[in-house]
């Protein structure tokens, strides 16, 4: 059987008992988190001992974040390059990733002016790159490749109320980046770069405190190690979030007008709980063992 | 129920590859102990060795889960896989000489997580999810343990955060120089890309194991030749130079296999000079 006939497996159902199992899975990855924070203050004693359960929550908020803000962005895949499906031509996981890195870089930079200016900064950067990307994407649909906008899944536009039909051609889902495709993915690109620097932020903070007393070292030589480690589990977090979006949405969606986004509460608990697993392993690399 | 696209017809089943890679990474991992036995860094290229063989198993695993359609593409697979992989790793280090078998145990327990989780509650229902990702997660952290043993000689977290530099003689102690801050990201991005381009080359009516398996460790070696470059920062120049020797002798022989495999399995092919020969003027 071709690939294109063979249509993505995971249906728009939900599962659930496996809801409830993710659910208590998230709940006793927590539990261990909770167990394991006091210990941290071997290296670090002047930290509230919460301190390290804290980080696991924001890293947890960081990855739902992200997990959720990846149904606004139009990913059209392979039949997008072609000019047969709206989106940006491109896989879920890469632009995720693409969008998510850069509000991380934009919000490592302003790490040092405190928690909302970092996370606004990262948003702010996640989504001016796929804005960028977005209108990029239409430039060379409409004038390089000749294709007006218009969307295969809705009548009308939802926010600006303009029709669809007339403008799609027949044999295709439509083509281009809507209006509502543009929002969505700069929707996207804020809740993932807010997402990723959150992760990083909680990390960083929590290596600063306590890897200076681990490695017998000032604080001063532990920063770029802490920096570099925050860095790669942002990463890290990031790329299995984004993955495991990509399994939830199976190949395009639209933006959020389209009917896969509906699919998100699977998408909330799927990252729950795989950035408290990641993340708790994450926090036990400063837990004495 | 998805659809299985392609089928592996003929060729060595997918347990040999796994067992064959698995062993053969952790062996190769733990011959860079040599390291401190013999209080030298000349076995650091184990750690090479160490990441074609992981490669080479991992890339077989990404053809098993990417045969069913996933409809996300085949780098999302490289991507989880060493996204989880970091992960493991990187904590397994503080475990010392059981460094491997600890990224081992927990990268499994990462990867059995992760599948649970997208096969039930993405519903994503494909019979080889579960193994594939727990393999893969396996896979990105030994083949990160690996590069850091190929570039600091050591696969512990004090030799991946401590770094020196030699100055006319002195021996710095230099955080800054080390695997972790320089080394680990470059590491990320050169494991992930070589994981994933074999399958994605190869994947088609004409796929065949073996030009896939030789382009896996034809990535492999040529990823080793970077890792191995940037080696001559963090360990002696006399056992950097071991490595990149080695890895270009792999990648060299490898490339050449690759070619003629290629050779052998398209219907036709022309030796399209890149400056044509003009004859006759």
């Amino acid at each position: 059987m071709s690939a294109v006939a063979a249509k993505p497996a995971a249906g728009g159902a939900m599962n659930p008992t496996a809801m409830a199992v993710g659910i208590v899975m998230l709940l006793i990855l927590v539990g261990i988190g909770y167990m394991v924070s006091p210990m941290v203050l071997t290296y670090a004693p002047a930290i509230s001992p919460t301190f390290a359960l804290m980080a696991l929550l924001g890293v947890i908020i960081g990855g739902v974040l992200i997990g959720f803000g990846t149904h606004f962005v139009p990913v059209g895949g392979a039949p997008a390059a072609m000019g047969q499906a709206p989106g940006i031509a491109t896989g879920v996981a890469m632009l995720a990733a693409g969008a998510g890195l850069a509000g991380l870089f934009g919000g490592a930079w302003a790490a040092e002016l405190g928690m909302v200016i970092a996370v606004v900064t990262g948003g702010v950067g996640g989504g001016l790159m796929m804005a960028i990307t977005c209108m990029m994407v239409n430039f060379v649909y409409v004038f390089g490749m000749g294709i007006p906008s218009a969307s295969g899944k809705v009548a009308n536009d939802p926010i600006t109320g303009d029709s669809q039909a007339e403008y799609k051609s027949q044999g295709t889902e439509g083509h281009g980046l809507p209006f509502i495709s543009f929002v969505g993915g700069v929707i996207g690109g804020i809740l993932g770069g807010a997402g990723g620097t959150l992760i990083y932020l909680e990390l960083l903070s929590l290596y600063e405190e306590t890897l200076p007393g681990m490695m017998q070292i000032t604080p001063a030589q532990a920063m770029p190690i802490a920096v570099s480690a925050a860095g790669m589990f942002a990463v890290g977090l990031f790329l299995v979030n984004a993955v495991l979006t990509a399994y939830n949405i199976t190949g395009t969606i639209e933006g959020p007008h389209d009917p896969k986004f509906k699919r998100w509460p699977r998408a909330i608990v799927a990252s729950a709980v795989a950035s408290a697993l990641c993340g708790l392993v994450a926090i036990l690399i400063v837990v004495p063992l | 129920m998805s659809v299985k696209v392609e089928v592996i017809e003929g060729g060595v089943p997918h347990n040999n590859i796994l067992a064959a890679g698995l062993v053969s990474t952790l062996v190769c991992l733990y011959l860079t102990y040599l390291n401190v036995l013999t209080s030298t860094q000349m076995f650091s290229f184990f750690g090479g060795l160490a990441v074609v063989a992981a490669l080479v198993w991992g890339s077989h695993t990404i053809k098993v889960l990417c045969s069913y359609g996933i409809g996300t593409g085949v780098p999302s697979a490289g991507m989880i896989a060493f996204g989880s992989g970091v992960i493991a790793m990187l904590l397994a280090t503080k475990f010392g000489m059981l460094a491997p078998v600890v990224a081992l145990v927990l990268a499994v327990v990462i990867g059995l997580i992760l599948g649970y989780v997208s096969n039930n509650i993405l519903n994503m229902k494909i019979p080889a999810m579960v193994q594939a990702l727990t393999e893969m997660a396996v896979v990105g952290a030994l083949s990160l343990m690996g590069f850091a043993a190929l570039m600091t000689g050591s696969f512990t977290f004090a030799g991946l955060t401590n770094g020196s530099t030699s100055v006319m003689g002195m021996i710095l102690a230099n955080h800054e120089m080390s695997f972790m801050v320089g080394g680990l990201a470059v590491a990320f991005l050169l494991g992930a890309l070589a994981i994933q381009h074999p399958f994605n080359a190869t994947l088609g009516p004409g796929w065949k194991q073996d030009r896939m398996l030789m382009l896996a460790a034809e990535c492999g070696f040529l990823s080793m030749v970077v890792a191995a470059i940037m080696s001559f920062a963090l360990i002696s120049t006399g056992s950097a130079l071991i490595s990149l020797i080695i890895a270009i002798i792999g990648w060299a022989y490898t490339y050449q296999q690759y070619m003629e495999l290629s050779k052998r399995d398209a219907a036709a092919w022309l030796n399209a000079k890149p400056i044509p020969d003009v004859e006759g003027h």
